[in-house]
């Protein structure tokens, strides 16, 4: 875990060097942290949007957003500060969105729920291999957890915040946010038993 | 251990977010505890099984937040930069400012009142016969009433 620690804390540095190198001038500073965190913060923003339209919109608005207070940073992780403004700015387009959208609703002409919409965005042929599948199973029950317990599920797992940071996003405790986890982990061990015993048994 | 405590230890555990004391609960628990190892292996299984999506933004998105911070830079860097440590400084001299002058205005009104004082002794003898005078006027047509007045 120290050895983590030193990697994260070395990992700010080189952000701050970078940030530092931006504001004196250095567009192309900034051009190497979008590129350095995009991957992480983008996928996160897609698992919550409504494709990949509104998901570029909150990509570039969190980036936008991030820069004009660029000045407030002070040494903390840059990552779980682009992942607080886009969970704000996801909070703010999910208040505006009207009417609220079930995910059962037939969206489009052809009468296709939106969940499956949704899951053909990810699922791309290439994608199906049998070393994912596994993954995307994860994924696919994922997507039934509350909007709370998805968050943190994937902030933690995916984006490998600490429970510190993924409570400073939600405004909530750590405990909460803990609690939150738990509930995740818990359905998700109901729903995904088969594969459980299956990963285990395979020794993975 | 209760089994939502020690998953709570795992998480963060895995997290790295552990105390050191917290962190030899756990040692000791995972080493009597069939289940605890058990709890251990899944989330770990968990967590290998999850990849990051290999979906990127379209590469104009990353342009197109270059070309909005390039328009959008200037003003935000000038003002924050340039106009807050200024209006600081206005905030402070204006407060400072209002002090002197607070004080000034006592200083003044002391001054007014020291010169006052010497202009009253000026003053003193033509108004006391103008005083005498009204008052026997007064006297001569009222008598009586003036005591009334005077109670």
């Amino acid at each position: 875990m120290k050895t983590a620690d030193r990697e994260k804390k070395r990992m700010d540095q080189e952000d701050a060097q970078l940030l530092a190198a931006y504001l004196a001038g250095d567009n192309e500073a900034l051009g190497g942290l979008v590129e350095k965190y995009k991957r992480p913060l983008f996928g996160f923003i897609l698992r919550f949007s409504e494709g990949r339209g509104e998901a570029d919109e909150i990509f570039q608005e969190v980036w936008v957003r991030a820069i004009k207070n660029m000045n407030r940073y002070r040494h903390k992780s840059l990552l779980s500060w682009l992942f607080r403004i886009a969970h704000n700015l996801m909070i703010d387009r999910a208040r505006r969105r009207k009417p609220v959208v079930s995910l059962d609703t037939p969206e489009s002409e052809d009468g296709i729920p939106l969940a499956d919409q949704l899951a053909a965005v990810r699922l791309g042929p290439d994608e199906e291999t049998s070393g994912r599948e596994i993954g995307l199973r994860i994924e696919a029950a994922a997507a039934q957890l509350p909007i709370e317990q998805r968050e943190v599920f994937w902030l933690r797992m995916q984006a490998d915040l600490s429970f510190k940071e993924i409570a400073k996003i939600q405004k909530c405790s750590i405990n909460t946010a803990l609690a939150r986890m738990q509930y995740a982990v818990s359905k998700l061990r109901k729903e995904l038993a088969g594969e459980y015993r299956e990963l285990q048994e395979a020794g993975l | 251990m209760k089994t939502k405590k020690l998953e709570k230890l795992l998480l963060l555990e895995q997290s790295g977010e552990l105390s050191p004391r917290q962190l030899n609960r756990l040692g000791r628990e995972l080493a009597v505890s069939g289940k605890a190892r058990r709890l251990r292996t899944e989330l770990n299984v968990l967590s290998r099984s999850i990849h990051t999506p290999d979906i990127e933004p379209s590469p104009w998105a990353v342009a197109r937040i270059a070309s909005r911070v390039r328009t959008e830079k200037a003003p935000v860097f000038t003002l924050s930069r340039v106009l807050k440590p200024a209006l600081v400084l206005a905030a402070g001299l204006t407060v400072i400012a209002g002090i002197f002058d607070f004080h000034g205005m006592q200083t003044s009104s002391t001054s007014t009142a020291v010169v006052a004082a010497a202009e009253v002794d000026v003053w003193n003898d033509p108004v006391e016969k103008d005083l005498s005078k009204l008052e026997n006027l007064i006297k001569a047509i009222s008598g009586d009433r003036l005591d009334i007045m005077e109670m």
